[in-house]
């Protein structure tokens, strides 16, 4: 009796433990992009200036330099604030607010807001509907819109001008599923165990040279199991990838 | 010409952000800490653009005693700066800041579009 309470205790110390641990690592995480971010602006302000003539007339191979030096720090820019999202979706674990959405509202909006990219890229996104639409469950519409996006952007990403990209919603017993079909390089066969993991990038997705931390589709999957949800993908080949996600429409 | 005050510790993005504005027609005043932020609200500036993290204090002081002020209850001010949690944003836009802007998310070109947008 006393040996569990021992135990106990000591289980309770050591989970202390973790959380302050995980407190510094947060913290320090924040500290460090907000000096990057100030660095970063420096660098991205001064090579704007420079495209724009701000400091005067530059030749045609100092422009071309000039801008392949802006878009890397713009890629900088954006890993930051992955770093940055991802550290606040592990601080969030214990803040999801559920209350009840329209799950097709949400995946229209998003839809929505990747209109100018898409067009930009010569791409749509056609989103099938569903003829009975679902009703509105609990589940915390700012992650899954994470979601969604981390999802549509991958496809976007991975796709080429004259492609197609289906969204399609179902309604399925207690759960409403999301399917995101893209016609995109794919993820190669070796690979697909890892996808789902912390800083992982395929090596045809490097290989594309898109930005990307490796740390989209790891958010997404932390998302949707918080959920009590499942996520899942088909990728055959080159033939494209499709994702699924479900959500349960009930929280017990 | 429309004054901005430009509230900034780091010297060299205070300069980078007043030579582009004052290229684009207004005239600059500049301030480097808390203490001079506060003074140079006696100046009626048209638009303030503020720092979060200054030295002697913060962003959030110079926007609260600003707001006070009669004459600049309703100056536009930007708040521009790196720190960005959710908490910032909400304790900026709860003290009557106008908007928010992450300085490594944007370019000095954006920023005087901005400006142009909000006061002409």
């Amino acid at each position: 009796m006393k040996e569990e309470k021992d135990e106990l205790a000591k289980l309770r110390e050591e989970n202390e433990q973790l959380k302050r641990m995980n407190q510094v690592k947060s913290d320090w995480i924040s500290i460090a992009a907000h000096q990057l971010r100030t660095t970063l602006s420096a660098v991205k302000w001064i090579l704007k200036m420079l495209l724009d003539r701000d400091f005067g007339e530059i030749t045609q191979e100092q422009n071309d330099f000039v801008k392949k030096a802006f878009a890397s720090t713009e890629r900088m820019v954006l890993l930051v604030n992955e770093m940055l999202s991802l550290n606040h979706t592990e601080d969030a674990t214990l803040n999801f607010i559920f209350e009840p959405h329209d799950l097709t509202e949400l995946v229209e909006e998003t839809i929505f807001d990747f209109t100018g990219e898409s067009h930009g890229k010569g791409i749509e996104i056609v989103f099938l509907k569903p003829d009975a639409l679902p009703p509105a469950f609990p589940f915390d519409k700012e992650k899954i819109r994470v979601v969604l996006q981390n999802i549509i952007e991958n496809a976007l990403k991975y796709s080429d001008r004259g492609d197609k990209i289906f969204v399609a919603e179902r309604i399925q017993e207690g759960k409403i599923e999301v399917v995101v079909r893209d016609t995109g390089i794919g993820i190669p066969d070796g690979e697909q165990q890892n996808i789902f993991s912390k800083f992982f990038r395929a090596t045809n997705a490097k290989a594309k040279d898109e930005i990307g931390s490796g740390l989209g589709l790891y958010v997404t999957k932390f998302i949707v199991e918080k959920h009590g949800g499942t996520i899942g993908f088909e990728s055959k080949g080159s033939e494209g990838t499709t994702f699924t996600f479900a959500l349960p429409t009930s929280r017990t | 010409m429309k004054k901005i005050l430009i509230v900034e510790d780091d010297a060299f993005l205070q300069g980078l952000s007043a030579k582009k504005l004052s290229k684009e027609g207004y005239s600059i005043i500049t301030a480097s800490d808390t203490p001079e932020g506060l003074k140079a609200l006696e100046e009626n500036p048209d638009i303030v653009l503020l720092d979060l993290v200054l030295p002697g204090g913060d962003g959030y002081m110079i926007l609260a005693a600003l707001r006070a002020k009669e004459s600049m209850k309703d100056t536009p001010v930007i708040i521009f700066s790196n720190l960005a949690e959710d908490k910032d944003i909400k304790k900026a836009r709860d003290l009557g800041a106008t908007d928010f802007m992450i300085k490594s998310n944007f370019t000095l070109d954006e920023l005087a579009e901005k400006v142009k947008e909000l006061i002409g």
